[in-house]
This record gives structure tokens, sequence and C-alpha cells, in this order.
């Protein structure tokens, strides 16, 4: 059965590579959401096996969007990976305190990116 | 993934190239506008963080496309914008070359 995988980004462009790319080189099933409060919404109604999460959006940010999935029993177990454009070491050791699975940098590759969440989850 | 899946993932991230120029063009044009605006020592607050998200957001994608020039270009104008008092007025003509370069760059891909 194919993984399902919700990609929350403000950035429509972002998510709209980022869902072709794991579509069609992965065969995965994509949800998309454009906010932190539509993420959560989909993510509680979905149940997808993973959520690649953007760190800058405007309104609940990633981080936010993170924690409330952590709190919530439905969503609590559901793996993130963090996707940022941040390059900063200060910035990286922040998200990684967090407890995501893992943090992906943009610009990311199209051909790799379902390797790179793979290698992540063991999806091997 | 064999040659001719790889090839249909190129057509189909060409084709969403095309899509998203407009905002790409948008994005290029919010920062030659604040480079004009700061080289005349009028950068507005506004206009400030405008092109700082601009630039995070070109950033992020150019190199998505291929454009690795136009990542490392807009990520150095991000790291000038980030600073709270606005870039070092020295750096003026370099804004406008960055902008100058991203604009070529999102206007030539093939």
């Amino acid at each position: 059965m194919a993984h399902r995988i919700l990609i929350i980004d403000d950035e429509d462009d972002i998510r709209e590579v980022a869902a072709l790319s794991l579509e069609t080189v992965a065969g995965w099933e994509v949800q998309m959401a454009n906010s932190g409060a539509q993420g959560l919404a989909r993510a509680i109604e979905h149940q997808p096996d993973a959520i690649l999460l953007d760190v800058m959006m405007p309104g609940m940010d990633g981080p936010t969007t993170f924690r409330e999935l952590r709190k919530n029993p439905a969503t609590a177990r559901i793996p993130v990976l963090l996707l940022t454009a941040k390059v900063q070491a200060t910035d990286q050791r922040a998200f990684a305190d967090l407890g995501v699975e893992a943090v992906l940098f943009k610009p990311f590759d199209p051909l790799t990116l379902s390797t790179q969440i793979a290698n992540v989850l063991g999806w091997n | 993934m064999d040659a001719s899946e790889q090839a249909n993932l190129t057509e189909a991230l060409d084709r969403m190239w095309v899509q998203f120029l407009p905002q790409m063009r948008e994005r290029v044009a919010t920062l030659e506008t604040a480079a004009a605006a700061f080289t005349a020592g009028r950068l507005s607050l506004e206009q400030h963080v405008a092109a700082n998200a601009a630039a995070h957001k070109l950033a992020g994608i150019l190199g998505t496309f291929n454009l690795t020039r136009g990542t490392v270009l807009a990520r150095e104008l991000e790291i000038m914008y980030s600073r709270d008092d606005g870039p070092d007025p020295a750096l003026a003509e370099r804004l406008t070359e960055i902008a100058a370069e991203l604009h070529s760059i999102v206007e030539n891909r093939k």
C-alpha cells in the first residue's frame, strides 16, 4: 500500500512541486494544506503516515503546528519532518531540539526528496 | 526511476515553472524595487520586510528548478535584509546587482 504524506506549506510552488515529486517518484499519496491550522485539521481527518511541515508560515508557524500535533492524541504519533530554507546552525539546532524526525532543507531535489524521507522513516 | 519516468518528471517540472513564473517575477520585482529604494535612501519598513520574505522564498525554490545560482544569490540577499536596521549602506550596489542577476536567471530559464 502506498505511503500517505501530508505536506503543510503556505507557498503553493513548494507544495505543488513536493507533491509532484512524491507522487511521481515514489508513488505515494499526497494531501496538502496551506497553513498550520488547515494542516492540523487534515492530519486529524486523514491520519497520514508522515507529515512534511514548513517552518516559516504566517499565523501558526511550523514549530507551533508541530507542538499542536504532539498535544493531540489523534496526531501525536505521526512522524513529522520539518522543511526549511533556514540554513544557519543556530536555527538548525533549535529545530532539531523540537523532537521532529528530521530537518530537511529547501531547495530540495525533486528526484531525491522521497528517498530522503524514506531513509529517515525506515521506509526502504 | 528509469530514464522515461525521469523525463516525464522533468517535463512536469517545466510545466510547473511556467505555472509559477508570475510569482517568481513578482518576488524579483519586489527585490528590484527594494534595491532601488535603498539606493535612493528611502527603503520603507514595508519594503524591507517584503524584500526579506521575497529573498527567503526565492532561496527556497529556485534550486528545486535547477537554478542553484539563483538560490545562492537569493540567500545572500536574505542575509543582507535580515538585519533589523536594514542592509549595510555600503552594500547598496550589491543589492542592485543581485536583483538584476536574479531577474536574468528567472527570465532565462530554459
